[in-house]
């Protein structure tokens, strides 16, 4: 745990002055921060790079393979949508949807290789027939924009408020933490709709749902932005009620590990700012654990929340998985599944980053 | 009736939820929307966000299509109503006319009709529209089989390969689209109509703004049809059901075609000027039994089973009303009544379970502890599937499994799998009862080929007739009631068609098939309405346009 205490020779000399040479010799950690700091672990790198794209070329391979073992095919859930078209004309769709082909499942697969690394994703039945890509396009940027920013924000939120709850131990703020679970234990959709109830419905201050108004086109102007931020507002709100408790929970117990250290009570007992204690020692060790679950997280931004957007009626990439999944839209399904990989793969390597120049225990193999 | 979303249980809670705490406070909200004329009109989906653009009517799952916005820029020759009197109204045809088989199609164009882009429409416009699934640049999705156009002074004769009695609509419901523009349209099953003036139609709306929130559509000032009322449509779609009901109480949105739970409470209550039209069509909620395995290969078993199943409790309970029952042993709902046969007339099923015991008892059936046994010693049971979410048909299940445990004590499992799974085991005959649609052709054919037609299961896979009913006179009767050239002949296969479904019961039709509709009358009038069915108050439908140019601006 020393390992991260940044050194204060000033306050250590005043201290316990004929120790520290000794002190810095013999804890061994502190001795290789300095210098792993100065390097780049390349073997550490290339470990993980190989590991990543090893993992990318088996995701998108079951990508592929997944939707092709569910029952039913497309034309026939085609036809289910569209009533006024004949099960007779069940061929003529079959070619106008590109299904009449008869080529193995290892050709698909190695065409489907060959068009991804081109960029081509295929066309969406479910979608007019446009590009994928351009499908996912119009849904991302909502999903990136509102779930992404309040992740962050009840991630910010519940980090410093669990560290403060943590450190304060026993003192009346230990309620907000039952409080804020609690509020996370309400199911998603229950708490939309009482949101919209209660703000949209009887009070009026928010719209019922939608990412901008009725008849407004997107455009960078204040207004355009304005109708954005009013309407986005309550689907936040209850994403960051509904999901802070975990970061609060999971920071104050760390916290509480942290604060029983010898470090801290050393820190303490040398007469330190309490601030300091608080955020440069007791909170920096506590905060890893948190970094590593907000990867994650990050990662399953894209995967989007369905059950937000569909109170909300706001646009995104999760109904658009759900509505592929259940019209068997293959070209749908894998780019959104491509996004959702690629997202969680780059958001754990990121983590990793941060982890290995963060916490220098996670690298210790290169010596 | 796919509406009953798959979140449907979600969304029952929701809009319950929303309810309770709105209380009596929704009904005064709309006082803040002026009931001024000028008022644009909000159609509502539950689909969620339509995120791509594509205004292209012949794709079925074009944004056009699915918000149905398609149907008020692009008109067909002609309506045919799906409910009330099933007639047929000349729209931007002045006159439509079949020969006796039905094998030809007779049409005078409109005159005095522009393309909104100022072009007028001629005939020419139709033979190119038509003749575009004759060249193979349109997928022929309907199964029209066009076979070419004459043109003979004013009127055009398009002729099909094959009858058209039992599909008219299919013909006369083809969305007719600009030569000037379509001609040079390289892909015209997949183009998505985007650029600028390509959205072009006869019809009274004209496309404004496109967003992936929402849709604008503003009246044509040109219309053909005279002066409209509404002066702007607005397309919205919502996450679900329960957004949809919630913006309907608030009045946020306007017309819709969904099926809300307790809707009497949900949406009625919430303000006097809330409307909700169910009108019945030639289609049914129907309870297919499959034919070829037991307990239903059994004529007896059915029969009992049509005198115990209570089509009043599928209307009332699971179908809250927005249904009507069908009694009758030819399975016709009240709005084919023309078409029953005179010696069936009257003929109805009732809730009796005297008859159906008997019917079983006549056939060696027992009882053991309250539990019926059949003739070959075994317990009878059977499962009774519909895809999970169906709320509606969910209920269904319940109350049949319930009414014949305690009329009959046959043992009735309910099952509830996922679409892929009750989709596959309905194609593959592998399921034993299922609560299914029929296809609707707007008569009597429509019920007895989904039951009894051999010609839907092509590669050992049923698109219909999942029981696999197969009886060669009544194939016979079949296609030559399609292909007939005189009423006589229709008259005839009808009557064997009808009598081989009351003695065989191989399905039983539960309620009619509604199309629903909610609206409002708080700034227009003139909506279609019980007594006056001129049109459903689905706006997904045709329909829709002879419903905006009647509407009036209330009082």
């Amino acid at each position: 745990m020393t390992a991260v205490q940044p050194p204060h020779p000033t306050e250590q000399s005043t201290d316990t002055p004929e120790r520290t040479p000794d002190a810095v010799e013999a804890g061994t950690t502190a001795h290789r921060v300095t210098k792993g700091r100065s390097r780049v672990p390349w073997r550490f790198l290339g470990g993980r790079a190989v590991f990543y794209a090893f993992t990318l070329w088996a995701a998108i391979t079951i990508n592929f393979f997944l939707p092709r073992m569910m029952k039913g095919d497309a034309v026939t859930q085609y036809l289910s949508r569209n009533r006024n078209v004949t099960p007779e004309a069940a061929d003529a769709l079959r070619s106008l949807l590109g299904l009449d082909t008869d080529k193995s499942l290892w050709q698909q697969y190695v065409d489907y290789w060959a068009l991804l690394l081109q960029g081509d994703l295929g066309v969406s039945l479910l979608h007019g027939l446009r590009p994928v890509t351009e499908v996912i396009s119009q849904s991302l940027p909502w999903t990136i924009g509102l779930v992404g920013f309040a992740t962050i924000v009840s991630f910010a939120v519940g980090t410093i408020g669990g560290a403060i709850v943590g450190w304060r131990r026993g003192s009346r703020l230990d309620a907000l933490v039952p409080i804020t679970t609690f509020l996370s234990t309400i199911p998603y959709f229950w708490l939309g709709l009482l949101a919209i109830a209660l703000f949209s419905v009887n009070l009026g201050w928010f719209p019922i749902g939608k990412a901008y108004g009725v008849g407004v086109s997107p455009a960078f102007t204040p207004e355009f932005i304005g109708q954005v931020i009013h309407h986005g507002t309550l689907p936040a709100v209850t994403i960051i009620i509904a999901s802070l408790g975990g970061w609060m929970l999971g920071m104050r117990n760390m916290m509480l590990t942290v604060l029983d250290e010898d470090y801290v009570m050393v820190a303490e007992a040398k007469g330190m700012p309490s601030h300091r204690v608080l955020w440069r020692y007791a909170a920096r060790n506590a905060v890893l654990p948190q970094i590593q679950s907000f990867a994650l997280s990050i990662g399953f931004i894209v995967g989007g929340t369905i059950v937000m957007e569909m109170v909300f009626s706001y646009p995104g990439v999760g109904k658009l998985l759900l509505d592929a999944t259940n019209a068997k839209d293959y070209a749908l399904m894998q780019g959104v599944f491509l996004v959702i990989t690629i997202s969680v793969l780059l958001a754990n390597l990121l983590a990793d980053l941060a982890y290995a120049f963060l916490d220098p225990r996670t690298r210790q193999t290169e010596g | 009736m796919r509406l009953s979303s798959t979140l449907g249980t979600i969304g029952a809670i929701g809009a319950v939820a929303a309810l309770a705490l709105t209380g009596c406070a929704a009904g005064d909200t709309d006082s803040s929307a002026p009931a001024a004329s000028g008022a644009a009109l909000t159609i509502a989906k539950p689909d969620g966000t339509i995120s791509t653009e594509s205004h292209n009517p012949f794709l079925g799952d074009s944004s056009a299509s699915k918000y149905g916005y398609a149907k008020v820029i692009f008109e067909p020759l002609a309506l045919v109503n799906p409910t009330g009197d099933l007639g047929t109204t000349p729209w931007l045809a002045e006159s439509v006319e079949w020969n006796e088989d039905y094998t030809a199609l007779t049409v005078v164009p409109r005159a005095g009709v522009k393309w909104s882009d100022g072009t007028d429409f001629t005939g020419d416009d139709i033979v190119f529209t038509f003749d575009q699934f004759l060249n193979g640049t349109l997928t022929d999705t309907s199964g029209l089989n066009y076979e070419g156009a004459t043109v003979d002074g004013d009127a055009i004769t398009l002729t099909f390969a094959d009858s058209k009695y039992v599909s008219q609509s299919r013909v006369l419901h083809t969305p007719i689209v600009p030569k000037h523009i379509w001609e040079n349209i390289d892909d015209p099953n997949t183009d998505p109509l985007t650029g600028e003036g390509m959205a072009v139609g006869t019809g009274p709306y004209v496309l404004d703004n496109w967003s992936t929130e929402s849709v604008t559509l503003i009246a044509n000032p040109d219309y053909w049809g005279g002066e409209l009322s509404v002066p702007a449509l607005n397309y919205v779609s919502y996450g679900d059901n329960a957004a949809l009901t919630t913006a309907l109480v608030s009045g946020e949105a306007d017309w819709a075609q969904a099926f809300i739970p307790q809707i009497e409470d949900s949406y009625l209550s919430a303000d006097e000027d809330n409307h909700f039209l169910a009108s019945p069509t030639a289609g049914a909620g129907t309870l297919f039994l499959n034919l070829q395995t037991e307990p239903f290969d059994d004529p007896a078993l059915r029969k009992a089973l049509a005198y115990t199943i209570d089509r009043q409790a599928y209307v009332d309970i699971a179908r809250e009303g927005a249904s009507t029952p069908i009694w009758s042993v030819t399975g016709l709902s009240g709005l084919l009544e023309s078409e029953i046969l005179p010696e069936y007339a009257g003929e109805e099923y009732s809730v009796d379970v005297d008859t159906a015991r008997g019917i079983l008892e006549d056939a060696g059936y027992t009882w053991e502890d309250e539990a019926l046994i059949d003739p070959d010693g075994d317990a009878v049971s059977f499962s009774i599937s519909v895809p999970a979410g169906w709320s509606d048909w969910n209920t269904e299940q319940a109350l049949i499994a319930e009414e014949l445990d305690a009329a009959l004590g046959i043992e009735v499992n309910v099952d509830q799998p996922d679409w892929g799974g009750w989709d596959a085991a309905r194609q593959e005959g592998t399921f034993q009862a299922i609560i299914h649609w029929l296809e609707d052709t707007g008569n009597a054919y429509g019920l007895y080929t989904s039951t009894m037609d051999p010609k839907w299961i092509v590669d050992d896979r049923a698109q219909f007739n999942f029981g696999r009913f197969d009886d060669p006179a009544v194939t016979e009767a079949l296609n030559t009631y399609a292909n007939a050239s005189s009423d006589e002949e229709r008259e005839a296969a009808l009557e064997v068609m009808q009598t081989a479904f009351v003695e065989n019961v191989p399905a039983i039709p539960l309620g009619s098939h509604p199309l629903l509709g909610e609206y409002n009358t708080r700034n227009y009038v003139g909506w279609p309405e019980e007594g006056n069915l001129y049109a459903s108050a689905d706006p997904t439908q045709p329909g829709i346009v002879q419903i905006l140019t009647q509407l009036q601006p209330a009082g």
